[in-house]
């Protein structure tokens, strides 16, 4: 499922994704890591329109600059509303 | 008398309630300083539970304990070299796993730990279940249940405190370990290193932290490790990139277990109520009009129930300086000090402290129901365009009451470079004792129209606030990256042990500057005044007046207002009593005849630089020192300096030219 390995800010409201991987430096990584957004990890976007998104992992609910959530990589569940990429 | 002394440090991840257990603790007996040589809060107090005095230090709220913020290398070193007798960390029931990630970081440390899990009741209305015997089971050390908003479990983790001190209680930590595919570099790397690490750093610990990259520990590794080895530490972290990622996942199946084992959750049928409110308050579109009629009536409610009160104060004090006027006899001096320079200027500022405490009353309500996380999240990307992000927003909200606790809030924000651009621009934001000053000159000078001209005066002030920011982060901090992580607590009921903590807190933090600062340089400004004839036309700060009264000139300001303006450096408000003064009216007669002495341009001229101009003295001192340098601090001192000198002088060629 290669294409539906994507950036994070591609994600609608709503959907989840599980986090493939996050690039950046050590700094971003491990504060990420520290606030549960890490590979392996489970999230769900509540707000991405434009701006800042709010995803939310393990009950805690985060705000991600644009810049820093273009960094993370999540491989997208297609449950949720949002349609799947065609092709 | 205390026979035994124990030393306790409480750690926890922000939102957790950390300080609702430490205030209750410590009550009374709580200290707030800085830790030495930074601007992080240090908090500390005791507690006394029968023959023991139990010291409770409050390390810095981190998220994790790798030293990429200052807050985190105060916490660790803490530990590692004042090694207490007991650490609880504050865990939060309804997002364990974060907690327990920092646990699992903490437990290596090998320090001894108790968890204190606290909002089990948040957890219980999530449907989150946890079997506290299973997990401490799992983890292998004391595991507290609690709901300190109510006071709850505090009794048990004091006693568990004790027992652990003792020794009497089993104490075998499970620790996290690193993940499988990476235990063979961990050896090698623990192989090559294990000679030059010495207590009081561990073997496990200091390994892990350089495979995670720890900035602190790789630095100082590399001076003892002889360069040979070195090399050798650094192609096999070369060779394993992903080692970070190792550490953490390690860590997180260390939690997964004791999530697994302790740890059930039911479906929640309905949407959390956060949930719902987050729906709306995050949606610019909606969230943005809500914040500024939130803002909007914070200010009406700070106005209208704080400005009363301040008028009253006002007559309060003038009829005190009457009163203490005639004790003080026939000599001028000792009267020009105490009533002028004291009550005058101390006084005047002093009474601005209803307005001030309803607004920062106001504010921490906000902050503590959640509502300004979301504030932040909306004004995100307007705060971009000035080379800042959402966490500056609370400074400059604060700022619009007092600059003094505003410029201490901007520690919120934790890149240095943000914050101190923070620092920088917030003597941008208008204060409540500037809002005076143009309230009462624009009402004298313009009549009907003081209204549009008072809000057009603040609106261009924010303005040059922008475009300072988009113009200063372009050239200065270009390049700079900031990033915005911010976690958005749940919203919760206002708790007012809280919210009267922190207002008292900021109204602290302006009175003592007023006790201070103001009262040194209020008394200073009544003796320029007044030496050597004692009378103010010919004083030394009359000649100051005088001899830089050209370069009044082309703002149209005569020397009596550039007096004025230089007086304002003590408290804003005093520029009033100063022009009172020196048009030989007093602050009474000031509305009568301001018109006749300041023309319409030249008073918007006065107003545009008094607003932009070098803040207070209590201003300048906190800036100086959050700043941590002169560097920083004397640029923007002749920016501002400038900049007032330079807006002045177009607002009042402009109002010429238009003809106001």
């Amino acid at each position: 499922m290669g294409k539906d390995i994507i950036s994070l800010i591609l994600l609608k409201e709503g959907e989840e994704g599980i986090i493939h991987s996050v690039s950046g430096g050590l700094g971003l990584i491990g504060r990420l890591a520290s606030m549960g957004i890490t590979s392996g990890m489970r999230v769900k976007v509540l707000r991405n329109i434009g701006g800042p998104l709010i995803v939310t992992t393990n009950g805690t609910r985060i705000a991600i600059g644009r810049g820093q959530a273009n960094k993370i990589v999540i491989r997208r569940l297609t449950a949720g509303r949002g349609k799947a990429e065609p092709v | 008398m205390a026979e035994k002394e124990l030393l306790v440090v409480l750690a926890g991840q922000p939102n957790v309630g950390k300080s609702t257990v430490f205030n209750i603790l410590t009550g009374l007996s709580q200290h707030v300083g800085n830790w030495p040589g930074k601007t992080v809060e240090k908090k500390e107090g005791y507690y006394v539970s029968g023959t023991t005095r139990i010291k409770i230090v409050d390390l810095p709220g981190s998220y994790s304990l790798t030293a990429y913020s200052e807050e985190e290398k105060i916490a660790r070193d803490f530990i590692i070299n004042e090694r207490p007798d007991a650490i609880v960390l504050i865990a939060n029931a309804s997002a364990v796993e974060r907690s327990l990630y920092l646990l699992a970081e903490f437990l290596l440390l090998k320090a001894p730990i108790i968890v204190a899990l606290n909002m089990m009741d948040v957890a219980e209305q999530q449907g989150i279940r946890i079997d506290v015997s299973l997990l401490e089971k799992y983890l292998g050390i004391p595991v507290i249940p609690m709901v300190a908003s109510k006071n709850q479990g505090i009794k048990e983790l004091v006693s568990a405190i004790i027992s652990l001190s003792d020794g009497k209680k089993e104490y075998m930590p499970s620790i996290a370990d690193i993940s499988e595919d990476h235990k063979d570099i961990f050896l090698e790397l623990a192989n090559i290193l294990e000679i030059y690490i010495s207590p009081p750093y561990l073997t496990r610990w200091t390994i892990t932290k350089i495979m995670e990259g720890d900035p602190d520990i790789t630095e100082k590794m590399k001076h003892i490790v002889s360069p040979d080895s070195w090399s050798k530490v650094q192609a096999l972290l070369l060779q394993h990139e992903d080692s970070l990622l190792a550490v953490v996942r390690g860590r997180y199946d260390w939690v997964e277990g004791a999530v697994r084992s302790a740890i059930s959750e039911f479906k929640r049928g309905q949407i959390l109520f956060t949930d719902r409110l987050d729906h709306v308050l995050t949606r610019p579109v909606i969230g943005i009009p809500i914040l500024l009629s939130v803002l909007a009536l914070v200010f009406l409610l700070t106005y209208g129930l704080g400005l009363p009160l301040q008028q009253s104060l006002e007559s309060l004090m003038n009829a005190f300086a009457a009163w203490i006027e005639a004790f003080l006899g026939p000599v001028p001096w000792l009267r020009g000090i105490i009533v002028d320079g004291l009550i005058g200027g101390v006084g005047t500022v002093l009474t601005f402290l209803p307005v001030l405490l309803f607004f920062f009353a106001a504010m921490a309500f906000l902050e503590d129901v959640g509502y300004m996380a979301r504030a932040a999240f909306v004004m995100d990307r307007f705060m971009h365009l000035i080379g800042l992000h959402g966490k500056s927003f609370l400074p400059f909200c604060l700022g619009f009451g007092c600059n003094v606790p505003a410029i201490m809030g901007a520690r919120i924000v934790e890149s240095g470079r943000t914050r101190l651009f923070t620092i920088l621009l917030t003597p941008f934001v208008p204060c409540t004792a500037k809002l005076a000053v143009v309230t009462l000159v624009a009402a004298a000078i313009f009549g009907k129209k003081a209204l549009i001209i008072s809000w057009a005066l603040v609106a261009g002030n924010i303005l040059i606030l922008g475009f300072s920011g988009a113009i200063a982060s372009r050239l200065i901090f270009k390049k700079q990256r900031m990033p915005f992580i911010m976690e958005l607590p749940v919203y919760h009921k206002p708790n007012l042990r809280t919210i009267g903590i922190v207002t008292w807190k900021r109204i602290v933090a302006f009175l003592k500057k007023a006790g201070t600062i103001i009262i040194v340089f209020s008394v200073l400004l009544w003796l320029l005044s007044y030496l050597p004839g004692g009378d103010i036309e010919s004083s030394f700060l009359g000649l100051i007046g005088r001899s830089i009264e050209p370069i009044g000139h082309p703002l149209g300001l005569d020397w009596k207002m550039i007096v004025a303006l230089l007086a304002s450096v003590t408290a804003k408000e005093n520029s009033i009593a100063a022009l009172g003064v020196l048009y030989g009216v007093g602050e009474e007669g000031l509305r009568e005849i301001l018109p006749s002495v300041m023309s319409h341009a030249s008073a918007l001229s006065f107003l545009v630089v008094l607003m932009l101009f070098v803040p207070c003295a209590a201003t300048l001192v906190v800036m100086r020192q959050e700043m941590g340098g002169w560097r920083w601090f004397l640029s923007s001192f002749t920016f501002m300096l400038f900049l007032s000198y330079l807006s002045g002088m177009a607002v009042y060629k402009f109002a010429l030219f238009v003809g106001i």
